[in-house]
C-alpha cells in the first residue's frame, strides 16, 4: 500500500507556518540568533533558533490556547495547518496522532521550580507544573482536532520525530488508522540548553554542518506535523497528495551515551532498512536531507555512513542539511526536516545548507550551497536521516509523486 | 458596598492573579457568567489552583465534590459560598 503525505504544517525559527519555513530555507539564511526566552549569559554560545511572535491574527489564535505549554502550542498550530492543507476539517474515530518530543513542557516546569525557589519572578502555578508531561503535545493535538484513534508519544532524543513518522507509516499501512497526524514538537528550555553547552556540543557561533571548521550544533525549537493516509483513500476523497512516505528504518549504535559509532554502522543500517522498506536500493537515492548537526563527531560519522551507502555516488548525490538554518529542534527535528523534504520535492528545489563555507573535502559529499539547486521534477527520492544521542538512528524515504 | 459585593470583587482579583490571566481586569468578569467551559474558559487545573488560592486567602477548607461544583459555578456562587462559611 502506498502511503502519501497530504498535509504539512510547521513552526520554526523562521516563524509560524510552512510558507515562512520554505522562504527561509530557500534563501539560505539562518534563523539562529540571540534569544529572548531565557538568560543565556555565561554559556559557550548565546545563539539559538527561537520561534518569534507571530502576526496579530495568529497571536489571537495562540492566545486562545493559554492552557497549553509552548511545545503544545507549536504542535497544535502545526497540526491545524497540516489539516487545512490536507483539506480535512477534523480528526475522527480512526485518526491517530504520533508525536515525537524530548522535553515537552520542561521550560514551564523549570519556571515552576524557579518560582518556588525564588530565582524567577511570579507565582508557581499548577499550570506550569502540569505542562511537564512528555505526552503533552500529542495529547493536545488529539484534543484539538478530535482524533480518537491511538495517540502515542515518542521520545528517542533527536530521532523522535522521525520515529513518530515511522510508526505512523506502519499504522496507516496496517490499517490500524485511516489517517495519521504525525510529527514532533519541542520548545527551548534550560535543561537542554545548559546540557548541550556543558557537553561542549554547541558551536559558539552559528552551526555549520559538514564544514571543516564546525564546532557543534545550535539549538532550536518548533514543530512539524504531517498528515499521512493511504494513496487510494486520499485520491477517493479528492485530496492532492504532496509526496509519498515510502519507507522507514531504524537501528541503534549500542555504542556510547553521546558519541555516534565512528564509522556510522548504525546510521548505515537505518538507511539500508528504510530503502529496503521502500523496495528501493541505494542507487535510487536522489538527494539526502542529512542529520548534519555540525558537531565534529556527527558529521564525520554520518558522511562515513553515506560513503558506505552510496559508494562512488556520494560525490554525485546532492546533500543538504537544514540545521544551520533551523537549529537542532531535537525531538521535532525529524518531523520539521521531513516537512522541508516535502517542500523541496514539491518546489523542485534542493534548499541550500546555510553557511558560507564549502564542505570539508575529506567527507566526499556533494553539499548543496548558496542558491540551492534545481532538481528533476517527478520521481525524486529523498532520504532523510536523524541520529540521536544514545545511538538511536532513524531514516525516512520520501518520494515525489509524478 | 454589601459584604457579597466586597467578596465578589476580592474573588475577581484573586482569580486573575492566581491564574495569571494576563490582559484581564475584574470588570471583565461577570458575576453570573460560568467560570468553566464556555464562560471564562477555565479548566480542571485552574479549579485546583483556585481551591488552593481560596483556602489561603479566606482561611477556609473546601471539601466535597458536590459543594465545590456548586460553589465554583460563577463568581456570585463562589461569594455566596464563602460568605456562608464565614457567617
Amino acid at each position: 500500500m502506498k502511503v502519501v503525505i497530504t498535509g504539512i504544517g510547521a513552526v520554526s525559527g523562521f516563524g509560524w507556518g510552512v510558507e515562512k519555513l520554505w522562504r527561509g530555507l530557500e534563501s539560505g539564511a539562518t534563523s539562529i540568533r540571540e534569544p529572548s526566552v531565557f538568560d543565556v549569559e555565561g554559556q559557550r554560545t548565546t545563539l539559538v533558533a527561537e520561534v518569534g511572535p507571530p502576526g496579530p491574527d495568529a497571536q489571537a489564535e495562540i492566545d486562545d490556547l493559554r492552557n497549553l505549554s509552548r511545545a503544545d502550542v507549536f504542535a497544535v498550530i502545526a497540526a491545524r495547518e497540516a489539516l487545512v492543507r490536507a483539506g480535512v476539517d477534523a480528526g475522527g474515530p480512526r485518526t491517530g496522532v504520533f508525536c515525537g518530543g524530548s522535553t515537552a513542557g520542561m521550560a514551564e516546569c523549570e519556571d515552576f521550580v524557579g518560582r518556588i525557589v525564588g530565582v524567577h519572578p511570579g507565582k508557581p502555578t499548577l499550570r506550569l507544573l502540569a505542562s511537564q508531561q512528555l505526552n503533552g503535545p500529542g495529547d493536545a493535538v488529539a484534543r484539538d482536532i478530535g482524533a480518537c484513534g491511538p495517540v502515542i508519544g515518542f521520545s528517542s532524543a533527536c530521532a523522535s520525530g522521525a520515529m513518530a513518522l515511522g510508526a505512523a507509516l506502519e499504522a496507516v499501512r496496517s490499517g490500524d488508522v485511516d489517517m495519521a497526524l504525525a510529527g514532533g514538537a519541542d520548545s527551548l528550555c534550560r535543561l537542554t540548553y545548559s546540557g548541550f553547552n556543558a557537553l561542549r556540543s554547541v558551536d559558539p557561533g552559528v552551526c555549520r554542518p559538514f564544514r571543516r571548521d564546525r564546532q557543534g550544533l545550535s539549538l532550536g525549537e518548533g514543530a512539524g506535523m504531517l498528515v499521512l493516509e493511504p494513496l487510494d483513500r486520499a485520491v477517493a476523497r479528492g485530496a492532492e497528495p504532496l509526496a509519498e512516505l515510502a519507507g522507514y528504518g531504524a537501528s541503534c549504535d549500542a555504542h556510547h551515551m553521546t558519541a555516534p559509532h565512528p564509522e556510522g554502522d548504525g546510521a548505515l543500517a537505518a538507511m539500508k532498512a528504510a530503502l529496503m522498506d521502500a523496495g528501493l536500493e541505494s542507487l535510487d537515492v536522489g538527494a539526502v536531507n542529512a542529520h548534519g548537526t555540525g558537531t565534529p563527531h556527527n558529521d564525520q560519522s554520518e558522511s562515513c555512513a553515506l560513503r558506505r551507502l552510496l559508494g562512488e555516488r556520494s560525490l554525485e548525490v546532492p546533500l543538504t542539511a537544514p540545521k544551520g538554518a533551523l537549529g537542532h529542534v531535537l525531538g521535532a527535528a525529524g518531523a520539521l526536516e521531513a516537512v522541508a523534504s516535502v517542500l523541496a520535492l514539491e518546489c523542485g528545489t534542493i534548499f541550500p545548507t546555510a553557511g558560507s563555507t564549502p564542505a570539508d573535502p575529506d567527507f566526499g559529499i556533494d553539499l548543496v550551497l548558496d542558491e540551492g539547486r534545481e532538481m528533476f521534477r517527478g520521481k525524486q527520492t529523498w532520504i532523510s536521516t536523524n541520529f540521536a544521542f544514545g545511538g538511536a538512528n532513524a531514516a525516512l524515504v520520501i518520494r515525489g509523486l509524478v | 458596598m454589601t459584604q457579597q459585593e466586597k467578596t465578589r470583587e476580592r474573588l475577581k482579583k484573586l482569580i486573575i492573579e492566581s491564574l495569571n490571566l494576563e490582559g484581564m481586569t475584574p470588570e471583565m468578569i461577570e458575576n453570573d457568567a460560568p467560570l468553566f467551559g464556555d464562560g471564562l474558559g477555565l479548566d480542571s487545573v485552574d479549579a485546583l489552583e483556585l481551591v488552593v488560592a481560596l483556602e489561603k486567602e479566606f482561611s477556609i477548607r473546601i471539601e466535597g465534590e458536590e459543594t465545590t461544583r456548586e460553589a465554583f459555578a460563577s463568581v456570585s456562587a463562589m461569594a455566596a459560598f464563602i460568605d456562608g462559611l464565614n457567617e
